[in-house]
């Protein structure tokens, strides 16, 4: 079972498209498009008169209407690269990054919601939307002593709704654990959407749709370093659930094709001479009995 | 006790077998279309000639044994009288066959030459029978069907010893006796219980079992007086038409297929259980008297050959651990589950036959006095039976059994 | 295998011992045809009552027999979501590949999760006792199975589920 997490995976993979570019001296390409499993995708081109620019844009920058994304300041500006190694690898690291920190901003400005309305213990901060993808949106909420994060999720077969069902109950289960007292409440439903989020306009509702509500407390960003581990964490989940959901699926499968040889060798216990003597034709095809 | 001869003749089911006036050859069919003459050798039966001329399988065969002529049916609708005649080019006998026109529409189920050898029955699905008779001046058989009130196919026939009464048993759950007179071949056969004028197509009895049943097995007592028939809800009834009484022994076994009369009081019937089975008595009752097949032991291991009561242990569990080598390296198996019980039981049926016997026939002996029957089965093999060695039925103690 | 369940079993393979007293039997409507008659069905006299043999309502088995084939088709127990899925996912499984398990059919009868059809083809070429050993072991098997999928689905949700909360407490 894979568990890592440390970092969004798709950041390894900018990682090396950026070095590759960088380190090339004279290459032929000039533009490079990356498309990635979530439906983003991105641009990365370089301008043949000035071999020393490159640009970045990406589709997920382009959805969400952000107020500020801290870490981009300049996300769209040319950036001139120079030859000094290590500032050319924070500056990639931090492109690497795009997607993650781009997703983070509505959590920060939800993390530093909750810091002010504490001291008046009471009141909300506004619902905000990302959709970052198609038909799935992660809705986060401050309240003056929590963050509520809710996932909406398509499970595309039944058999993915009945496994995530299994999954996410666990989930809701978990904290009775001694080790996970401090975790985030887990909460989640199958059709009907939380209370939260009941009245947003556009909402499917139908049986493949789930939502899952994170219920994160103070605790959990209390200081900037614990709160980017808990942004990373928390956008992993959709993929983590829906990898698992999959290599269930996956174990089931090879369970059954066991089972299914064994029932063949029982079966064949039962044939006489004849039929387990295998006939082949002069082409070295096999003769099937029924 | 003797031993039953057993051959294996086949590792494919041996659909039907007729032997020989004496004994020293038999026509089998495989679950083929073909017919096979095996002649005997020694110990053993070596194919001698195959018979091919029907292209579907070959049900029945009956084999006549004074004229010397060989009668086959198949479900290709047809059936063939083959006899001897001389290869002009090697010299040697050899099989020639000769195309009956049944005019029936569906498959041959059964065949029977009459006593006289100058008839033969064909059952067939086409919910009738054909008796076929030669007719001289056109030098071929002619057919002439058995037709009301047969309402599904015909399983079985038998001969009654007069060459003019016809038993039938079918799917429609009924036994028959049928007058099968045939003008200008048949003289007018003498009154007997069955009835006094009997035109052709007369039926004199129908019969069938309390419960119902398919009739898989007819057969008339060597007197003819008396008609035996099995049915698929494991009853064998006895019909004594004079009597008038049917008495209907039912057993715990599985049904049975085929049957034979060995004597005027004695019936050996064998089927799905895989082991002939003796039954005995008169107009006042009958029952079940035992098995012919000794069904204490696995029939592979060493010391267990027919009729030995209590096998050594030892030998016992050798050949047990033999075959489960044997058939981990034939079929893949792997070790045997729990250490109870040998693998000689698992796979192996205590009876000599492993799977249903299809035909049972009189082997040994005059039509009343029968010493030893013949049967065969879907196992492939060719078993001689001897009539007087009958083991108990059911479950016996033995003192040297090893648990 | 629980007390409860033997005599059910019991049952199962005495009734199909005795039906499967197969044999040849040519088509009394096709000639020269050989078919199964309990799938063709137009011949009544040839075939023989079917049978029901249930343990409870969600779990039976129904023996259809005929003069050379019989048809036997399971219910097998669902008691969750979660086990009626296994078992849709599992008897799908199999029936995509009937071809080689030559006595399974392609598609269960209404009313039944999985069936096989028996003729009197393979009792000629397979032991009797041994193929009704193999329905015994299937049905035992399968339940065996489902259970064993489900519990490691669940425990599978268990790690899951404790690995990701246990990071944020990290």
């Amino acid at each position: 079972m894979e568990l890592g997490f440390t970092s969004p995976h798709l950041s390894v993979k900018r990682l090396f498209f950026f070095r590759c570019t960088s380190a090339v001296g004279t290459s032929s390409f000039d533009t490079v498009l990356w498309t990635s499993s979530d439906e983003s995708m991105g641009r990365l081109s370089r301008r043949n008169q000035n071999r020393n620019t490159t640009s970045v844009s990406s589709s997920i920058l382009r959805q969400h209407p952000l107020k500020e994304v801290s870490v981009y300041a300049e996300a769209r500006i040319v950036q001139p690269i120079d030859d000094h190694e290590e500032q050319r690898d924070t500056f990639i690291h931090s492109i690497a990054l795009l997607k993650r920190n781009a997703l983070a901003a509505p959590f920060e400005l939800a993390f530093g919601k909750q810091k002010e309305l504490e001291s008046s213990s009471s009141g909300q901060g506004d619902l905000m939307a990302i959709h970052y993808r198609d038909e799935e949106a992660i809705y986060i909420q401050a309240a003056h002593d929590r963050v509520t994060v809710i996932f909406s999720t398509v499970f595309r077969e039944e058999t993915d709704r009945i496994f995530g069902k299994v999954f996410l109950q666990e989930f809701v289960d978990a904290r009775r654990l001694p080790q996970i007292q401090n975790a985030p409440q887990v909460l989640f439903t199958n059709r009907d959407p939380p209370l939260e989020i009941r009245d947003v306009p556009g909402l499917r509702h139908s049986d493949d749709i789930g939502y899952v509500t994170f219920v994160l407390f103070p605790r959990h960003f209390a200081n900037l370093h614990v709160a980017a581990g808990t942004i990373s964490h928390i956008q992993l989940f959709r993929d983590y659930l829906h990898y698992h959901i999959k290599c269930s699926k996956a174990y089931m499968q090879s369970r059954m094709r066991h089972r299914v040889s064994e029932f063949q060798k029982v079966l064949n216990r039962a044939k006489t001479e004849v039929a387990s003597t295998e006939r082949k034709t002069v082409t070295g095809r096999t003769l099937q009995t029924r | 006790m003797v031993a039953p001869e057993v051959y294996n003749v086949s590792q494919s089911p041996i659909t039907s077998h007729a032997f020989n006036a004496d004994r020293t050859q038999v026509a089998v069919s495989l679950n083929t279309n073909e017919v096979q003459i095996l002649s005997r050798s020694g110990l053993d039966w070596t194919p001698t000639e195959t018979l091919s001329e029907h292209d579907k399988i070959v049900t029945s065969i009956d084999w006549a044994p004074n004229s010397n002529r060989i009668v086959t049916a198949s479900q290709d609708r047809n059936a063939y009288v083959w006899q001897q005649a001389s290869d002009p080019l090697t010299g040697r006998l050899v099989w020639k066959p000769t195309l009956v026109l049944l005019r029936i529409n569906r498959a041959a189920t059964f065949v029977r030459w009459s006593p006289f050898e100058d008839k033969f029955a064909v059952a067939s699905g086409a919910r009738a029978i054909a008796i076929c008779s030669f007719d001289p001046d056109n030098n071929w058989w002619v057919a002439k069907q058995l037709k009301k009130p047969i309402r599904s196919t015909v399983l079985s026939v038998d001969w009654h010893p007069n060459n003019v009464l016809l038993a039938a048993g079918s799917a429609d759950m009924k036994a028959r006796v049928f007058s099968a007179y045939i003008k200008d071949v048949d003289k007018r056969p003498p009154p007997s219980v069955w009835g006094e004028k009997l035109p052709f197509n007369t039926v004199c009895g129908e019969y069938s079992s309390p419960s119902g049943g398919w009739v898989h097995s007819v057969g008339f007592s060597p007197s003819g007086d008396v008609l035996a028939f099995a049915s698929h809800d494991s009853t064998i009834n006895v019909v004594y038409p004079g009597g008038p009484a049917v008495y209907t022994i039912r057993s715990n076994s599985l049904p049975y297929i085929s049957l034979t009369w060995t004597s005027e009081d004695a019936i050996v019937a064998a089927g799905h259980d895989c082991q002939p089975v003796l039954f005995s008595g008169g107009p006042s009752g009958w029952q079940a008297a035992g098995s012919l097949d000794d069904t204490t032991a696995p029939k592979s291991s060493v010391g267990a050959r027919g009729g030995f009561t209590g096998s050594s242990p030892v030998g016992r569990l050798n050949s047990a651990a033999f075959n489960t080598f044997r058939n981990a390296d034939s079929r893949g198996l792997g070790s045997s589950h729990g250490g109870g019980t040998p693998l000689a039981t698992d796979t192996e049926l205590f009876t000599v036959h492993q799977n249903t016997i299809t035909n049972i026939r009189p082997y040994d002996g005059a039509p009343g006095a029968v010493s030893r029957v013949s049967t065969s089965g879907v196992d492939g093999k060719l078993v001689i039976w001897s009539v007087n060695a009958v083991s108990g039925l059911g479950t016996k103690l033995k003192a040297l059994r090893v648990g | 295998m629980s007390n409860v369940l033997r005599p059910y079993l019991a049952a199962v393979r005495s009734t199909l011992a005795a039906a499967l007293t197969l044999e040849n039997f040519p088509s009394q409507v096709v000639e020269r045809h050989n078919k199964p008659e309990v799938e063709v069905g137009g011949s009544k006299e040839v075939l023989l009552n079917p049978l029901t043999i249930s343990r409870n309502e969600n779990e039976r088995v129904l023996i259809e027999p005929s003069v050379n084939s019989i048809r036997v088709s399971i219910k097998i127990k669902q008691a969750d979501e979660i086990e009626r899925i296994l078992c849709h996912k599992f008897t799908r499984f199999l029936m995509q590949r009937a071809e080689s398990f030559i006595v399974l059919r392609r598609k269960p009868i209404k009313g039944y999760d999985i069936s096989f059809l028996i003729t009197n083809a393979h009792t000629e070429s397979m032991l009797k006792h041994k193929i009704v050993d193999f329905i015994i072991q299937f049905m035992e098997d399968v339940d065996r199975e489902i259970s064993e999928m489900k519990l490691s689905l669940n425990a599978r949700a268990r790690t899951v589920a404790e690995s990701y909360l246990t990071a944020f407490s990290a």
